[in-house]
């Protein structure tokens, strides 16, 4: 290497891009710019220093995308704005835990047996369920027993107004049911048997699955507590670290300005000794 | 089996969803990368990503294979960050060093990376993220196109319409400012 300014014959800048990049389009002028290259010190020294760009450029990574543009829907096929997605509502349903769901569901009966004021009974008549929001005739006896005084007498009157043929149809429904009960009553004591403890199985097994599932759902939540510790801990320490380096930089440089004063110090000093000795 | 770009642009046109899913699947990384690193903001970057795709896919049926899908799908993706840059008016964002976000870089550490790696790596990134950001839109282009997706000289010079010897120029005139603002970079940093 001998020349220091370069009299490279062609288009010098387009020849070191080529070289940079190992184009391997023009042979001719690569094989010619490389000649050049063996003597050429400012060439050289330009394609040492682009290497070196390059090589700090390839250090640059974009942030992870967060893509959700693909989907088996061919409707939805299409990538979407994410501002504009919504949530399948089957998705975040089955988010949800089992033991949460099987919550939500005995929340919804207790609910809606609230609203629809249902009314199970089950007494010497058998089992009796009653739904809506009319009162019973014995309720309604009770209201009109505790009602104040002025107005039990209009009421009482209403009670007496009552057709007799209603008294006939209770007593009909009270032969017809002793009658029925008379009847079913040898075959409810033989099914009831076997039932009871068929029932009892399904709780004691209904309760186990509960407790499995609460027991999970338990699990995976210390799980869950234990990771964000852990990550808040290396959050931690990744800022103590980063922090240490700083401070060991700006400490360095501070070391740096004061060795530099020193030094200046001291050839101060040496500059005065050797004047006075001259005087 | 592993279809071809051709191949599967071909089955897309003929009505196999499944086939654009997997070009989107295959592309949507690059396509992502060159928004990002041509205009400098991840939320818009994804959103020009994702537009690129919705553009292809309704002009699926027009495509005709002059050029490589791939190529198609960049020059998509160029007019839509050259669209976004003229909009917005201004240069392409980038975050001040300084802010250097360390929940994030705790996040995607490695295990075999220190954290003062880590930090200098992110630093110089950073440092390059800011140096692009200071060279004209059509120097920044070229580079991206070469150093980070590997297009030839002459795919370059197709898609962004100018005769191959421009993007040569281009290329070293960005490399140069490239290298002037890393060195103030550094010094800056000493």
């Amino acid at each position: 290497m001998s020349e220091t300014v370069c009299s490279y014959s062609g288009d010098r800048d387009e020849a070191i891009v080529s070289h940079l990049y190992a184009d391997e389009s023009d042979p001719a002028v690569r094989a010619a710019f490389e000649a050049h290259l063996a003597t050429c010190v400012h060439c050289a020294s330009d394609l040492a220093v682009l290497r070196g760009v390059r090589s700090q450029l390839a250090r640059w990574s974009p942030p992870e995308p967060k893509f959700a543009v693909v989907t088996s829907n061919p409707d939805s096929r299409i990538p979407t704005n994410p501002k504009s997605r919504i949530p399948n509502p089957a998705s975040w349903w089955r988010e949800i835990p089992a033991w949460a769901q099987v919550a939500a569901a005995l929340l919804f009966l207790g609910v809606a047996a609230g609203l629809a004021n249902l009314d199970v009974r089950y007494d010497s008549t058998g089992l009796s369920v009653r739904t809506g929001w009319l009162p019973s005739r014995d309720a309604r006896v009770g209201d009109v027993r505790s009602a104040p005084a002025s107005t039990s007498a209009g009421i009482a009157s209403q009670i007496n107004a009552v057709p007799p043929w209603r008294d006939d149809l209770a007593a009909l429904e009270r032969r017809l049911k002793t009658e029925f009960h008379g009847t079913q009553a040898g075959a409810a004591m033989v099914a009831a048997a076997p039932a009871q403890p068929a029932r009892a199985a399904s709780d004691a097994e209904i309760v186990r699955r509960a407790r499995v599932l609460i027991d999970e759902s338990e699990k995976r939540q210390q799980s869950e507590l234990a990771l964000r510790l852990a990550e808040v801990l290396r959050d931690m320490s990744a800022q103590r670290q980063a922090d240490l380096v700083r401070v060991d930089r700006a400490l360095g440089t501070v070391e740096n300005k004061l060795g530099v004063q020193v030094l200046r110090n001291q050839q101060q000093m040496n500059y005065f000794m050797r004047t006075s000795q001259r005087q | 089996m592993t279809w071809t770009d051709e191949e599967l642009v071909a089955r897309s046109i003929g009505g196999d969803s499944d086939s654009f899913n997997e070009l989107v699947l295959r592309w949507e990384r690059p396509i992502y990368a060159l928004a990002y690193r041509t205009i400098g903001r991840e939320e818009d970057a994804r959103d020009v990503c994702q537009e690129t795709f919705l553009r292809a896919f309704r002009a699926l049926p027009g495509f005709r294979g002059q050029a490589k899908f791939s190529s198609w799908l960049y020059r998509i993706a160029l007019n839509l960050c050259r669209d976004w840059v003229r909009r917005e008016r201004r240069a392409p964002v980038v975050q001040p060093p300084e802010n250097v976000d360390l929940m994030d870089l705790a996040a995607s550490a490695e295990p075999s990376e220190s954290i003062e790696d880590l930090v200098a790596r992110k630093d110089l990134s950073r440092a390059v993220e800011r140096a692009m950001a200071v060279l004209p839109e059509e120097q920044r282009t070229a580079i991206i196109l070469k150093e980070y997706h590997g297009l030839t000289f002459q795919e370059i010079a197709e898609l962004v319409g100018c005769p191959l010897s421009t993007v040569k120029t281009r290329l070293y005139q960005g490399l140069t400012v490239l290298r002037r603002e890393l060195a103030k970079n550094k010094r800056a940093t000493l």
